[in-house]
């Protein structure tokens, strides 16, 4: 299955990839020839098998509703904004 | 003609402690970024752990919901980028959420209806976006707080209806204790998606409307919106499928332009998650946590308790509040006292307070012993609301202030008797007229008694008393004119009749001598089809004032035919649990000397004097309650039917046993009727309101002048043999009711037929509930007008007058 | 072999031992980061003066170095994933199993190099640099826990860390003559692990010996709190020498490297020779293998690294003047060709009206792949594979493209698939490179695994690449 340039940048841009011209006709090609590849899949009677999300699956799993951030957890993960003002972490946003 | 469907996606923040999926405090009004850490923000190498609270929450509301529970709940990754979304995929449900299938009950204009629920499903929310010039401000602290989504089926039809809706919705979800319901903090979010398409064409293209928060907007978003699709359609153009925002300061939706890629969300399952299955004793921990939900409460209240309808909103309103009421109930107290006073007088001390009824001085026991205090007429009303007012300021019980104040109130017949027998020496000359036949200075009496005991005498075993020692049984009359009252002259015309006559030719037959008072409320004209709000006024403020005083037997009312039926229905509405009997009576031609004399033709010339004596008769004997006495017949005030000018004239419709009396519009003590109040909100109610028949061909915009002069409710009666129809020509209803719901017109509807005729299955009278009228049930048109003008006195705010006016049609007889 | 639980408390050994990484990774650039002190530091040991010599090492693990790749997180070191958008990352916390190894007296040395996110079999993908293989280095290492293989290989370090999404551990632990063990699924909390594919990865051990690997699995497996795919680790008796080994009859006519196809051969003779029952078995769906996987990781990858977007973290295009250009130019930037090719396809395969064809039938074939083993184990203990259809290859090889190192996850990527247990062990040196080979097993089958290894062990040890720290260290 040939992947059109139209659907490529639709998906790019779904994935927020924002492509070169001479990168995104490399991965047209890329993309395309694992698509192609996957076509294989196609041969295989699918009728009767479950999807597998999971690997292998444990009974519920759930955790107490009890606070168990520490205070200076936030303060660490501040430091590494790349942009803050107060507490806040900042975007642009020209309009 | 056009349909519309409406339908909600509702979030509500469950109230856990900590975050969906981390540790994190689940609070989002903090400091900025506080409530953060790497799981939430998002950061590499992280895995979600869920909480265990907010997934029984999720249960615990889909099961409210009536959903099918699902035996494997699964996490879906929702993929969009946005700033305020860490992870740039959202954790959500998709092909297997926790709930499906469920269904709330609504009752809309007294019409019930099942809103299917489409699903419930438990998620994570976003940050909080903050635009700030030419930068935005980024805060973190409600990212991955627990957010609960449930979706309904397009079963919703108008604005308010979803509103309607949304309200009980929420009522429900602060009952289960799951989220606090608040919908300017964003605890509860409402988007909504409408379609409208021609009848019958099934659902249109889908527009979904965002920033609805606040119920209000929720209802004037969707109207707006139905008009603008409808318009479209009209034009014949085509609905965009789209986003739009709703733009509160211009009230109009505003489209969003997003790209349709945008919409493509990949969902699929997480794999850091493994799917929930509920186990047995999982799922009976969810059923043994379920409460009575409001509107199951609502309904029990009703029929368990016999409050109304408005009274038991009030108590079902809150949870605690209806807890509280039937906690006081189980410990013995009166359900409709209790009602009474948790809407009115412990209200306002809740208010003054500001406290809530939990936690406040006023504990179950202690409303209770007040209330008993009462009953057992250790106190009367007066010294309990001071009790009252003490348990609040001094935290002591009802019992401890009123033995600690001396409040305790006189019964002792003997006692009083003693107290009494001497302010009757000390008073001969009041005694004296009062045995002379003046009942003014009956009131003087008491007040003496009252003043003796400080104030603690039973004010109405010392009226007992008093009237028993003076041999009192006064009769009323009060003359409202008709031709009952009047006079025939010899050209045909009927003139206010003397008085003196009357009531000697009334004394003869009823022996009643002394004991009648005629009165007669100058009215503006003896015929009866020329009643103003001035005449009214004046007849409400009497009887009131008369019901105030005690000193009455019995009141019989003189009426002209014409508009005996309005009159009496009013009364009913206002005093619907008078202490003593109200008659009135009419007479389809005057009372002459003449026919007096020719005695045994009396019938066929008058039954004036006939119709009156029996009245005073009947005054001094029936039970309480509103009569209409008319040729040796009782009628009931409600659902009067003036038929023919002739004996038999009047009947009564569509009841199944007489009516004499019945539930207040609304509790209220008789100290409210002020002459001029009434006066003042009748004539508006009268000047606002209009009886219309829609008939099969009207010209439905004349309606639209109608309103161009005031015009705000209208009462619309129906046919199922031909009305009005909702097409798109001036010869239909449709324009009225568009321009009168922009302009908050209200619409109600009587069956005006002799049968009771079922709303639902009539479609021109669903059509206009669908438009916004309020069924009126099976009252005649008469009675219908009268409840309206009886609203308009007994409300005190736009909003409770509405209520008031919506809460009639659930009334059935 | 070296002492290793002296190397850092011995101010000598440490010396000396620390000038010959620093050195030997000149060539091969197997580490990202190399701070042993600062993992002294974290371990709570002190430094390595401070600790005497002859403080009784009272936890399994006591004082021995490793090295951890560079997409699971130690708190202090960076996280940089080989890749640029989290270049300057430091990670502000440790994850599970580097934990509870630290609590075994172990001590971080450094971070080790890698295929940008563990996306590819070479370590040509790390945006900073290539690692290079010990036995030869104009040659790659494998991937994508090249670096981790090659700090072993070259014995810097007695076992590292790596992860194995489709055989990341395996791979190149067969290029390097080493141990490399991918636990079942689950069996190794993932916390902390910088997510690929996550239904199909897991934390996994590189080793120079058959004893260190099953010491430090046995530390690190558990269930965890804070990952709630882990697993309580069951024990499986193991068969010993009677076990039963299958070897799929679909190998026949599956191209193999000739230096490959003998070493498998000469496996299946030695464990003949040690008494263990060789029988054929079949996995029909071994075909389909790399499309399922494939699908599914790219798929989850899409979404895995969705959050890199410069606005909390991480590498920011200050130039940007909205946030939707922000997150285009910061990932544009930040993420190398091969990890956009993966977003892109994982981003295809999931959007509507594909999901079906693709993503939807992958996980039904999965599913296929689960109960072909699963039938499989019903016969035989353990399944025999090559690791990879070839030994070592160079850089930028024409034969070795992108794709055809997708195809040759073949062996590899079908443990990740079924969620079990799976070792590379070293099998034999063909042409101056290690050939390793695999064994598979049922679920938590890993004791069956460790020591069916141990015997061949006995037979064939880990070689040693011509220029590594023993004979520097002798």
């Amino acid at each position: 299955m040939h992947m059109e340039k139209e659907e490529l940048y639709t998906t790019a841009y779904m994935a927020r990839l924002k492509l070169s011209e001479t990168e995104s006709e490399d991965l047209e090609k890329a993309v395309s020839r694992m698509l192609e590849y996957f076509e294989k899949m196609m041969e295989v009677d699918v009728e009767n098998l479950e999807p597998t999300t999971h690997a292998l699956l444990k009974d519920n799993r759930l955790r107490k509703d009890e606070i168990t951030a520490k205070e200076q957890t936030s303060e660490k993960i501040l430091k590494n904004a790349p942009e803050l003002e107060d507490r806040f972490i900042v975007t642009p946003n020209v309009l | 003609m056009f349909q519309s469907f409406v339908g909600l996606e509702i979030h509500i923040h469950l109230l856990t402690k900590t975050k969906v999926f981390c540790g994190c405090k689940a609070e989002f009004g903090d400091e900025p970024n506080t409530n953060i850490c790497p799981v939430c923000m998002g950061y590499p190498g992280v895995l979600p752990a869920l909480n265990e609270k907010a997934i029984e929450m999720a249960y615990l509301v889909a099961y409210a919901l009536n959903c099918k529970l699902n035996p494997m709940a699964v996490f879906e990754r929702k993929n969009y980028f946005y700033p305020d979304l860490p992870k740039n995929y959202q954790i959500s449900q998709f092909r297997s959420p926790v709930g499906t299938n469920g269904f709330i009950d609504l009752k809309y204009r007294n019409i019930k209806k099942r809103v299917k629920i489409r699903e419930v499903h438990l998620e994570e929310d976003a940050g909080k976006m903050i635009h700030a010039g030419d930068i935005s401000l980024l805060d973190f602290n409600r990212t991955g707080t627990p957010l609960l989504e449930i979706v309904t089926m397009p079963d919703l039809e108008v604005g308010e209806e979803a509103e309607l809706f949304l309200q009980n919705f929420r009522r429900m979800v602060r009952y289960l204790d799951v989220c606090d319901g608040n919908m300017e903090e964003g605890s509860l979010r409402c988007d909504a998606n409408i379609s409208v398409n021609l009848r019958g064409k099934g659902l249109g293209k889908k527009v979904e409307i965002k920033n609805l928060n606040s119920f209000k907007f929720v209802r004037k978003a969707l109207n707006y919106e139905i008009g603008r699709q409808t318009e479209i359609i009209e034009r014949g153009g085509s609905i965009a499928q789209e986003t739009r925002l709703w733009n509160e300061n211009r009230d109009v939706t505003e489209s969003m332009r997003i790209k349709e890629s945008e919409n493509d969300y990949r969902y699929f399952p997480d794999p850091d998650l493994p799917p929930f299955r509920p186990d047995d004793l999982f799922i009976t921990n969810i059923k043994n946590r379920i409460v009575e939900m409001p509107e199951k409460r609502r309904k029990r209240f009703i029929e368990e308790y016999g409050l109304t309808g408005l009274q038991a909103d009030f108590i079902c309103e809150e949870k605690e509040r209806a807890d509280f009421f039937e906690n006081t109930i189980k410990l013995g107290a009166d359900p409709e006292n209790t009602a009474l006073w948790l809407a009115s007088d412990v209200k306002k001390m809740l208010n003054r307070y500001s406290t809530a009824l939990k936690g406040s001085r006023l504990t179950e026991t202690r409303f209770f012993e007040l209330l008993n205090l009462l009953k057992e007429k250790r106190i009367h009303g007066k010294i309990a609301k001071q009790v009252l007012e003490v348990v609040f300021k001094e935290d002591k019980s009802p019992v401890d202030i009123i033995r600690e104040k001396g409040w305790e109130q006189i019964t002792d017949r003997t006692k009083l008797s003693a107290v009494i027998e001497k302010v009757l020496k000390e008073n001969s000359a009041a005694v004296q007229a009062i045995r002379s036949g003046d009942n003014k200075p009956l009131g003087f009496l008491v007040g003496e008694v009252m003043k003796t005991t400080s104030g603690r005498a039973d004010p109405g075993i010392v009226h007992d008393i008093l009237k028993e020692k003076l041999s009192l049984t006064f009769i009323h009359i009060i003359s409202m004119g008709g031709a009952i009252t009047g006079e025939l002259t010899d050209d045909g015309t009927v003139v206010p009749g003397n008085p003196d006559i009357i009531i000697k030719q009334v004394e003869q037959k009823t022996g009643f001598s002394k004991k009648i008072r005629l009165e007669e409320i100058s009215i503006s004209a003896i015929l009866s089809e020329e009643i103003t709000p001035d005449d009214w006024s004046s007849l409400i403020f009497r009887v009131a004032d008369l019901l105030n005083s005690q000193d009455t037997s019995g009141i019989v009312i003189t009426h002209g035919t014409d508009t005996l039926a309005y009159t009496a229905s009013l009364l009913f509405w206002l005093f619907p649990q008078p202490l003593i009997p109200i008659i009135f009576t009419a007479a389809f031609s005057p009372f002459t000397e003449k026919t007096a004399e020719k005695t045994s033709n009396k019938m066929s010339r008058s039954n004036a004097i006939i119709n009156l004596s029996s009245s005073i008769e009947e005054a001094a004997h029936l039970s309480p309650g509103v009569y209409i006495y008319l040729d040796d017949r009782i009628l009931s005030p409600l659902n009067l039917k003036f038929e023919k000018a002739a004996p038999g004239g009047f009947r009564n419709w569509n009841l199944k046993q007489p009516v004499f009396a019945g539930k207040p519009v609304k509790n209220v003590s008789q100290e409210l009727f002020s002459r001029e109040n009434i006066l003042k909100k009748l004539k508006t109610a009268v000047n606002n309101t209009f009886l219309v028949k829609t008939f099969a061909g009207m010209r439905g915009d004349i309606l639209i002048k109608m309103m161009d002069s005031g015009i705000t409710n209208f009462i619309l009666e129906t046919y199922d043999t031909g009305t009005a129809n909702l097409s798109e020509s001036p010869y239909s209803l449709k324009k009225a009711f568009s321009t009168g719901r922009e302009r908050g017109v209200r619409f109600f509807c009587t069956s005006q037929q002799e049968t009771t005729i079922d709303f639902s299955r009539y479609i021109t009278s669903r059509e206009l509930w669908k438009e916004g009228a309020i069924p009126m049930g099976s009252l005649t048109a008469e009675s219908v007008y009268t409840r309206i003008l009886a609203c308009y006195i007994l409300a005190e705010s736009e909003e409770e007058l509405i209520n008031l006016m919506e809460d009639t049609g659930a009334y059935t007889y | 072999m070296p002492e290793w639980d002296k190397i850092l408390s011995n101010p000598e050994k440490f010396k000396k031992w620390k000038e010959a990484a620093v050195f030997l990774d000149k060539n091969i650039k197997c580490f990202l980061e190399f701070d042993p002190e600062k993992g002294i530091k974290l371990s709570g040991t002190g430094a390595p003066a401070d600790r005497p010599e002859t403080e009784p090492a009272d936890k399994p693990l006591s004082g021995i170095p490793f090295a951890v790749k560079d997409n699971i997180a130690v708190k202090s070191f960076k996280l940089t994933c080989g890749s640029k958008i989290l270049s300057n990352f430091v990670s502000p916390y440790t994850a599970t199993a580097v934990t509870k190894l630290q609590n075994n007296g172990a001590v971080v040395i450094g971070k080790t190099n890698l295929d940008e996110f563990g996306m590819g079999s070479s370590t040509e993908n790390s945006a900073f640099s290539p690692t290079h293989n010990p036995w030869d280095v104009k040659r790659v290492p494998g991937g994508s826990s090249g670096g981790s293989a090659a700090a072993v290989a070259a014995g810097l370090v007695p076992f590292a860390l790596g992860s194995d999404t489709g055989g990341s551990i395996r791979q190149p632990a067969s290029f390097c003559g080493v141990y490399g063990l991918k636990p079942t699924y689950g069996s190794v909390s993932r916390f902390g692990l910088v997510a690929y594919a996550s239904s199909l990865e897991v934390i996994g051990i590189i080793s120079k010996t058959v004893s260190m690997l099953k010491n430090v699995f046995n530390v690190m497996k558990g269930e965890d709190p804070l990952d709630h795919s882990s697993l309580p680790a069951e024990e499986k008796t193991p068969a010993g020498k009677t076990a039963k080994i299958g070897l799929p009859k679909e190998l026949k006519s599956i191209e193999l490297y000739p230096s490959v196809r003998k070493t498998l051969d000469s496996t299946i003779r030695n464990y003949k020779q040690m008494g263990y029952a060789i029988s054929e078995i079949s996995l029909p769906t071994l075909e389909y293998v790399v499309s399922a996987y494939y699908v599914i990781a790219t798929a989850e990858a899409s979404a895995n690294l969705a959050r890199f977007d410069g606005i909390r973290y991480g590498e920011r295009d200050f130039s940007a003047e909205n946030p939707e250009e922000l997150m285009l130019s910061s990932r544009n930037r930040g993420f190398g060709k091969e990890v956009k090719l993966r977003i892109l396809l994982g981003t295809y395969v999931l959007r509507s009206g594909f999901q079906e064809q693709y993503y939807l039938r992958a996980q039904k074939i999965r599913t296929a792949i689960r109960k072909d083993l699963q039938k499989a184990f019903e016969s035989v203990d353990a399944v025999l594979l090559p690791v990879y259809p070839r030994p070592a290859f160079k850089p930028g090889s024409k034969e070795m493209d992108p794709f055809s190192q997708k195809l040759a996850d073949i062996f590899t990527s079908t443990a990740n698939l079924a969620g079990i247990p799976a070792v590379s062990f070293p099998a034999a040196v063909e042409e101056g490179l290690p050939v390793g080979m695999q064994l598979l097993a049922p679920p938590f089958a890993e004791k069956l695994l460790f020591s069916m290894c141990r015997d061949y062990e006995k037979v064939f040890p880990s070689p040693n690449p011509p220029d590594n720290y023993f004979n520097r260290s002798i």
